[in-house]
């Protein structure tokens, strides 16, 4: 009966690998398409925890729009694979260490038994029957969040512009 | 279903190797592009933790964070591969120890 603790180490599995897959993998085509399984993977854990609408979001946005992107840019760039894949010497040491260092930080916070305020946290809260659902998603972010949604518009012309200008330009 | 099955610090300690995960192709490798996607990665165990929180406190606010970071992403990934795509155009390179345009 137990299905969703299955599908959650079945989804984090093949997430932790495929993201193991984008940073060790020669081959950026490879790369990109492991990091597209990172994407799927996730969207299955977003469903997981009543999030459909964000489930179908980073279906069509991430896996579809951005990795369509990534994937364009790197057929038409033609890029060599890298002479070798990772950084020389010292650069390397350092950049394993600082992830190492990071990790422990994140896993400190999150296995903290206190939650850093003293309470613990609260149970799950029961959730109303809409939750996650674009009807709900929709009224609050037209609502509440209106001024960051329309500020969130402007940032997207400004992106716009902003890539036809520095991919038209020849430099010198 | 209305209980967690899968508990909270689970989703948390997944979200954290990932982002680590992401940290690591930042800092190891040299290829622009593969920078970006490492990016893309720590964007999303973020997300993740955002929708995870959510869950537990039963309010969709960090939905909300959720789609204004899959926004920020868009433009980044935007702005960034033009600039890789004008790098490329001078340089013939996308390594990032080979731009150093800006050092005199």
């Amino acid at each position: 009966m137990a299905l969703e603790p299955i599908l959650f180490v079945f989804f984090a599995t093949v997430a932790i690998l495929s993201a193991l897959g984008v940073i060790f993998h020669r081959n950026p085509v490879h790369c990109a398409l492991l990091l597209v399984a990172v994407l799927l993977s996730l969207s299955g854990l977003f469903v997981l925890l009543n999030a459909q609408f964000i489930a179908a979001l980073q279906v069509i946005v991430y896996a579809g729009a951005i990795m369509v992107l990534f994937l364009f840019v790197l057929m038409l760039l033609n890029f060599r694979g890298e002479s070798s894949v990772l950084s020389p010497g010292a650069a390397k040491g350092f950049g394993f260490l600082f992830a190492l260092l990071v990790l422990v930080e994140l896993l400190w916070t999150a296995l903290s038994p206190n939650g850093g305020e003293g309470g613990g946290m609260a149970p799950p809260a029961t959730l109303p029957a809409d939750f996650g659902s674009p009807a709900a998603i929709g009224r609050i972010l037209y609502t509440t969040w209106l001024y960051p949604f329309e500020i969130t518009s402007i940032l997207l012309l400004v992106a716009v512009i902003g890539a036809v200008v520095l991919a038209k330009r020849k430099f010198a | 279903m209305q209980t967690l099955a899968v508990p909270l610090v689970a989703y948390q300690i997944l979200a954290a190797v990932l982002f680590t995960i992401g940290v690591v192709g930042v800092l190891v490798r040299r290829s622009a592009l593969i920078i970006f996607m490492s990016v893309e990665l720590m964007l999303n165990a973020v997300n993740l933790s955002f929708v995870a929180f959510s869950r537990q406190h039963g309010s969709m606010d960090g939905h909300i964070f959720v789609f204004f970071v899959m926004a920020v992403a868009a433009a980044e990934v935007a702005i960034g591969l033009a600039i890789l795509v004008a790098i490329f155009r001078k340089k013939e390179t996308a390594n990032v120890d080979e731009v150093h345009l800006l050092k005199g």
